[in-house]
Parts: C-alpha cells; sequence; structure tokens
C-alpha cells in the first residue's frame, strides 16, 4: 500500500489523474443512475462515438479538441432525445445508427492523415496520465457545475425518472429536465473522454448504477451507493495499474467488473436468507470484501521506487536501446519500455514508466507521432533527466519524400518520419549524442564510455561500408515492400529505388488497392523475385502480392520493436541490419 | 361553475381523429366513468384532460380555481417502474415536485406525504422499496402519490389493470372513499363495466362516433348501453 501510495502522492502527473478521475467518476455515477433507469445507458455510448468522431475531425482541422467536441456531443444528446420522443426511428436504432455514423465518419477523417493518429488514439483508449494542469482546471469547473446542477435538481431529476407521464401531468417541464440530463451526460462524457477514451467512459456511467442497483432499495441510496463504488473503483484502478503496470482506464473497468460480481452475489445471498442480522452480516461482509479488494493489489506490493546508484538509462525502441547498450555496458542500466514485441504505434506509458522516465538519468526517444506521450511526460516535469530526441540529432526526411521513389503516394500531410536509426550514417549521429549525454550525466567514466562508442562506430563504418557497396551493384534495381513502411532514412541514404504499399509507419487501418494494383503489374513486368515484409508485421498486404505474382516472401527489420525471440537470441542492430544485407542481395539476384 | 367543461371537442390520435364533437362537463364531487371499446379515445381523452394534448376544435375548460397541473394523475403502470430502486415515501413525495417552490421539500410537503401514506394505509411501508411490493400495494402507493399533487381532482388510467379480484374490490373502496370522504372529484378509465355501474355517480361511454354521458341511472336506461353490455344484461 505505502508504495503505491507513496508513488501517487509524490508524484504530480498521478494527482492530477486523480483528482480529475475522481471527479469524473462522480459525475457519471452521479448520472448515470438516471440513465440506466430510463433505460437510456446505450446514449452515454453513443455519445462518447460521436465524441470519438468530433475529436478525429478536431485534430484533424486543427481546432482545440475539447471546444469542438463539446457543442457537437451536446447537439447529439439532444437530437437522440427528440429522435427517442418523436419516436420515428426506435431509441436503440437511433442511437445505433448516431453511433456508428460518428465512429465510421472518425476513422475515415483519421484514414486521411498520417500525422496525428497517436493523438487520436489516445481519445480512443484514453491517456489519464498526460492530464495538464489545464485539463485539472477544466474538469473541477465543469463537474462542480454538473454536481451541483445535478443536487439543485434532485427532485426533479427523480420525478422524471421514476414516470415521466406523472411529471408531465402534474405540470413538471420533462422535456427541460430530459434535457437537462442529456446535457450533463454530454458534457460528462467529453471531458471523461480525455481520460477513460472513447470506448470505455459509458462504462463509468453504467457499471456503479447497476451495481448499485443490485443492493440499494432507494434512489437516494443508489445515487449515494454509486457514487461511493465509482469512486472508490476508480481509485482501486488507478492503484493497481500504478503496482501492476496495467492500462488506467481498463483497469478501471475490470474492477468495476469485480464489484459488481460481488454485489450481485450479496443480493443473491439476501434474497435467500430470510434472517435480519445474517442480511447485515453480509452487508458489513461486503464493505470488508470491497475495501480488501481496493487494497489486495498493493498488499502484493511490486512497484518500488528505484534506489539507484549506477547510470540508469531508458530508451522507447530496440535501436537506441541498443546504441545505449553499446556505450554504458556494464556501467549502468539501459531500459527498454516497449518490450519485445509490443505493438510500437499504439503504446501507451504505465504509471511506472511514466516514473521512470522522469527518475531515470538519460532517456532516449525519437520524437514522432508514436511518441507524443513522451513530450506529455516531459513538460512540466521537474525532473532532472537528461533528453536525446534522435530525430533532432539527424537531418529528416518527409514521409513523401518524392526525389528518389519509383512511386510518390498522394497524400496533402507532410510529416516527418521517425525511424531516423534505420540508416547507419544518422545511427553514427544519434550514438554520438547518447554518448556525450551519458558521459555529461556520468563524467566519472567518460572515457570508458567514449572508448565504448569509438568501437562501436567503427561496427557502424562497416555496416555502412557494406550497404555502399550493395546500393553501387544496385543500379536499375528496386525494393518492393508489400507493408507499412519505415526504412526510408535507409533507402534515401544508399539511394535505393523502392515501391512500398503504405506510404509511412503510422497505422493506417486499409491499404490503397490501387497502389497495391501497381505493385503486382510492376512485379510481374520486372520479374522481381521478392516481395518485403516487416518485422513483427502481419503481413497481410505482402501475402497477397506474393500470392497474386508468386514472388517470394522475406522480411526487412526496422528495428524498432524488436521481437521476443530476437531479444532472447541477444541479436543487435548490427546484426539485424546484417540481415537487411542479405535479404537485399537476395531480391537483387546477387 | 362545473369543475371540468368540455365543449364540442375534438380530438385526434396520429392524424386519425378519435373523438368528434363530444361535450360533458363534470362537477365538483363527481365520480365518473369513461368507458369504452379499446380505440375509442379513452386515453386520448384523458391526456387532453391533462393537458398534455391539444383539442382541434372545441373548448376544455377547468373551473373552480383548478389549473393545470393540480390533477392528480394514477397513470397505467409503465415496464420501467417494475425495477426502479425506489422507496415508498420517494415515491409519494415526488407527487408534490410541481407544487415546490424551494429547491428541496418543505415541512408541508413532507406532511402532505406522510397523511396521505395514511389515508391508503400504507404509512408502514415507507421505507421499504417500491418495486417489492405487490401489485395492488404499488396502486396505492401511486395513488398517495397522486393525492400530494391535488386537492380537487383524481384522474385514474385503468387502475386496476392486473390486480387480483379481492385487491381490485379493496381499491375501488378505497377510490370510493376518497371521492366520498375527502370530496375529491374522481374520474377514472374503466373496462369494469359492472364496478363502475355500482362506483360511478356519471358514465361517460366513448363509442366510435356515438357517445353517452349522463348519470349512471340514466346510463342503464340508455340504448348505447344495452347494445354494449349485450348478453351480459342478465348479471
Amino acid at each position: 500500500m505505502t508504495d503505491a501510495l507513496n508513488i501517487l502522492l509524490t508524484q504530480n502527473f498521478l494527482i492530477r489523474a486523480l483528482v480529475v478521475g475522481v471527479l469524473v467518476s462522480l459525475c457519471c455515477a452521479l448520472l448515470g443512475v438516471s440513465l440506466v433507469l430510463k433505460r437510456f445507458s446505450m446514449i452515454g455510448d453513443g455519445l462518447s462515438h460521436v465524441g470519438f468522431g468530433a475529436m478525429a475531425i478536431a485534430c484533424v482541422a486543427n481546432i482545440a479538441p475539447l471546444y469542438f467536441a463539446l457543442p457537437i456531443v451536446l447537439v447529439a444528446a439532444f437530437l437522440l432525445l427528440r429522435m427517442n420522443e418523436k419516436g420515428k426511428i426506435k431509441g436503440d436504432a437511433a442511437i445505433a445508427l448516431i453511433s456508428t455514423g460518428a465512429l465510421a465518419v472518425g476513422v475515415m477523417v483519421t484514414s486521411m492523415t498520417t500525422g496525428m493518429n497517436v493523438d487520436i488514439y489516445n481519445y480512443m483508449f484514453g491517456s489519464i496520465l498526460t492530464m495538464s494542469n489545464d485539463d485539472v482546471v477544466i474538469t473541477s469547473v465543469v463537474s462542480a457545475v454538473i454536481i451541483s446542477l445535478f443536487v439543485l435538481f434532485y427532485n426533479e431529476i427523480f420525478a422524471v425518472t421514476f414516470d415521466e407521464s406523472f411529471a408531465r401531468a402534474t405540470g413538471t417541464r420533462v422535456s427541460v429536465y430530459n434535457m437537462l440530463i442529456a446535457g450533463l451526460t454530454a458534457v460528462t462524457i467529453v471531458i471523461g473522454m480525455r481520460m477513460m477514451g472513447a470506448l470505455l467512459i459509458s462504462s463509468l456511467i453504467i457499471f456503479p448504477a447497476v451495481t448499485s442497483m443490485r443492493l440499494c432499495k432507494s434512489f437516494r441510496s443508489v445515487i449515494i451507493s454509486s457514487t461511493f463504488v465509482s469512486v472508490l473503483c476508480f481509485i482501486a484502478g488507478l492503484i493497481f495499474s500504478v503496482e501492476y503496470e496495467a492500462p488506467t482506464g481498463a483497469s478501471v473497468v475490470c474492477v468495476n467488473i469485480c464489484v459488481l460480481l460481488l454485489f450481485t452475489l450479496i443480493a443473491k445471498i439476501n434474497s435467500t436468507v430470510k434472517s435480519i442480522h445474517v442480511k447485515r452480516f453480509t452487508v458489513i461482509l461486503t464493505v470488508i470484501v470491497f475495501l480488501t479488494l481496493i487494497c489486495l493489489p498493493s498488499a502484493f506490493s511490486q512497484a518500488q521506487l528505484s534506489k539507484k546508484e549506477k547510470l540508469t538509462v531508458i530508451t522507447t525502441g530496440f535501436a537506441s536501446y541498443d546504441f545505449a547498450r553499446q556505450i554504458v555496458r556494464d556501467e549502468g542500466e539501459v531500459v527498454m519500455l516497449l518490450s519485445p514485441g509490443e505493438e510500437s504505434h499504439t503504446y501507451e506509458p504505465t504509471p511506472s514508466d511514466v516514473v521512470a522516465v522522469r527518475e531515470c538519468d538519460v532517456f532516449v526517444y525519437g520524437g514522432g507521432e508514436s511518441e507524443v506521450w513522451a513530450e506529455r511526460i516531459l513538460s512540466g516535469s521537474e525532473s532532472t533527466t537528461t533528453v536525446v530526441k534522435m530525430m533532432d540529432a539527424v537531418e529528416l526526411h518527409k514521409h513523401n519524400h518524392d526525389e528518389n521513389e519509383h512511386y510518390h503516394e498522394e497524400s496533402e500531410h507532410e510529416e516527418y518520419d521517425e525511424h531516423v536509426w534505420t540508416s547507419p550514417v544518422n545511427a553514427k549521429l544519434i550514438v554520438n549524442e547518447i554518448c556525450d549525454a551519458v558521459c555529461s550525466v556520468d563524467s566519472y567514466n567518460e572515457e570508458l564510455y567514449r572508448l565504448n562508442a569509438e568501437k562501436y562506430l567503427s561496427q557502424l563504418d562497416e555496416l555502412d561500408a557494406q550497404f555502399r557497396m550493395l546500393s553501387e551493384n544496385a543500379e536499375g534495381k528496386y525494393v518492393v515492400i508489400g507493408d507499412r513502411f519505415p526504412l526510408r532514412y535507409l533507402m534515401l541514404e544508399y539511394s535505393f529505388d523502392y515501391m512500398a504499399a503504405f506510404p509511412g509507419c503510422s497505422a493506417q487501418v486499409e491499404v490503397n488497392p490501387v497502389t497495391i494494383a501497381e505493385i503486382n503489374t510492376c512485379i510481374k513486368n520486372d520479374k522481381i523475385p521478392v516481395v518485403f515484409k516487416v518485422d513483427l508485421s502481419s503481413g497481410t498486404v505482402a501475402r497477397s502480392i506474393s500470392e497474386e505474382t508468386g514472388a517470394n516472401i522475406d522480411t526487412l527489420y526496422s528495428c524498432h520493436v524488436i521481437s521476443a525471440d530476437d531479444f532472447e537470441n541477444g541479436e543487435t542492430y548490427i546484426s539485424l541490419m546484417t540481415r537487411n544485407i542479405n535479404a537485399l542481395k537476395t531480391a537483387f539476384g546477387f | 361553475m362545473s369543475l371540468i367543461s368540455c365543449k364540442n371537442i375534438c380530438l385526434s390520435y396520429e392524424n386519425n381523429k378519435v373523438i368528434t364533437d363530444l361535450s360533458f362537463t363534470v362537477e365538483a364531487g363527481d365520480y365518473l366513468c369513461i368507458v369504452g371499446e379499446n380505440g375509442s379515445g379513452k386515453s386520448t381523452l384523458v391526456k387532453a384532460m391533462l393537458g398534455l394534448k391539444e383539442t382541434s376544435s372545441g373548448h376544455l375548460h377547468f373551473g373552480e380555481g383548478l389549473k393545470k397541473g393540480e390533477v392528480g394523475y394514477l397513470p397505467q403502470q409503465t415496464t420501467s417502474q417494475k425495477d426502479f430502486p425506489a422507496s415508498v415515501f420517494e415515491v409519494v413525495i415526488s407527487g408534490c415536485v410541481a407544487g415546490k417552490r424551494s429547491i428541496f421539500y418543505s415541512e408541508k410537503h413532507k406532511s402532505l406525504a406522510y397523511e396521505n401514506m395514511k389515508k391508503l394505509d400504507i404509512f408502514h411501508l415507507r421505507k421499504k422499496c417500491f418495486r417489492e411490493l405487490s401489485g395492488g400495494q404499488q396502486q396505492r402507493v401511486l395513488l398517495a402519490r397522486a393525492l400530494c399533487a391535488t386537492k380537487k381532482l383524481l384522474l385514474l388510467d385503468e387502475p386496476v389493470t392486473g390486480l387480483d379480484p379481492v385487491v381490485t374490490s379493496e381499491l375501488y373502496s378505497i377510490i370510493r372513499s376518497i371521492n366520498r370522504d375527502y370530496g375529491i372529484t374522481v374520474i377514472m378509465v374503466s373496462h369494469d363495466l359492472h364496478s363502475a355501474l355500482k362506483n360511478a355517480s356519471h358514465i361517460l361511454h366513448l363509442n366510435k362516433n356515438k357517445y353517452f354521458f349522463g348519470t349512471t341511472a340514466e346510463y342503464t336506461e340508455s340504448e348505447i348501453y344495452k347494445s354494449f353490455s349485450g348478453g351480459d344484461c342478465n348479471d
């Protein structure tokens, strides 16, 4: 307990997460009861998808997402309500229409860009750990308004929720209060989305209410119980995610599931048992089990605030990890955040990752679109970490640089490619940067680090020479990559001509069929023997090209993330790049 | 002046005219039963009397200082109420919601709720959960709520649907005593013609374009009654 609490209360970013989370949970719990009882649960879900669509558009159009999404979600809420009342389209169908429609628009807009996918991904799954001070202020103000409106109109909300026709008949302005509930829900969802994500926010609305309804017998007790359940589940989920390095949003929902099951079980026992004493006993038992559930993760505490004496270097991907490893060797600890085999573009830091980054000596990251979170962690931090941004160490290329491309794809968005290390020449620049950073932190071992770096640089020179030799013989040849394309810097450095199925490496969902058709024609016409996939990709596009053309599939390594097997076997940047050389030789028919 | 006076009103439901040219009056203290076949416009008429529906023509007038919203209404039960977690007290006092001026209920409202629960003999149930009560008890709770909303007029929409005979007759006698002892005018939509004849002072019979309005005694003599009750005349 103490460790987790220690981390929770000493790290400002976690305190911010805690404040925002508790407030959002509170609002969700209050509104959830009314929504669930009015059979409006799915409105919350529908609105969160609308919110996602709006956020996607806002990201692309470069408008502040919150201010753009809020009015749109509000309008959608009123629209849903109207559809429900008018009854032209049945409520559930209306919600499904609007929610899937908005989701489709969101995905559509997302696919038109290559740059901001990660921001949008954040709105899908939430990123509670990257709350800024502004977020805290906005959330506090908005939830204060929501909570006071709810308290002010508590009796009216009860009357409207319990029996709309009676309330209407006795002169209560039912539609006004329905709009109030829908409006408050819309606002709650928009502010909650940043934290929980569009996919999970509606669970915060529904779970506590349903859970409390298992046991509570009056409206007021349901409201009170669900605020407690909601807030406690959030705190428990947050502690759990700190302890076990689990994603926060999903942890909160999982705790909610457990509590729901627990309450259901107790309701079952209560309905079979008649004795009032036993009933009281079970209620007390609930509270105890509930509290234990929250404390349990902490009891088996794993998280430790590292007491470091040695130098620690944290890198995001494998290439930089290997570079740092070659320089530091036994004198310090090098940690890679992306564990072997993990999907790089959708990575979210866990609380302990954030703490680790802030407390390490040197942090190396790419700085591209998939690492927006890194900048958020570092901004406003009072940490003393020395930071190396690889993209600052080299000369950058845009995603759609057309000089040497056999084909270039259409896209107006010009984003810099983040996979700078794929060229050995860049690798040398990065190694120098890392070496400087490490030496500045640990000057005692400077001589050793410089020596290690020197040795490693000469190995990289050798690699460079091999690529150059390959390049000289590759006149008129070109490489076909039926996959995402993280190897731009490698290709451009050695003037390899290439065709790629995707313009870049972003998590774009669909492949353009025209591009594939062109690739197929070229392979057939020029009798290209090999179509490449990138390591750790599913290779579906390469496979379909191979089936169409008969070209063999081979793998190129981006060194962004390493596979678990390769990591076990101690592969390095150089060994993986040597594989690339051999693969290219085969492809060129040498 | 009458409590409610209807003059040549026409009502339509989803663009179909269901009631044309209907006139009747309700005096304070009356017990009016509205009977008729399904689809004859009973519920639409109730909505109009509650002010939830505009008349397409004619006049529907409230008299004796009765304002819209001062009608105690007992709606047909909806499915969502069946599993609603609310205590009896919470349900009953929600009848005061339209009348309250402050943010929360005042002591006056609370004592009104207590009084009405006592009237209907559900005071001992006030902390119980509404959804766990029997059908008859639930109707009494909703009746107590309706009494909280009015001092003059109760509008009941098929209050005995789904109740067993014993509970039904209990509920009827409660409604009768509300009418007689507390002087509250009762308008009830009912399928149960026999009880209507037994309890009501006036009958409004709605049939496709054929209406009857008069005292119960007049009604039993009318053509429309004879054709409507048909073979049941022997009872």
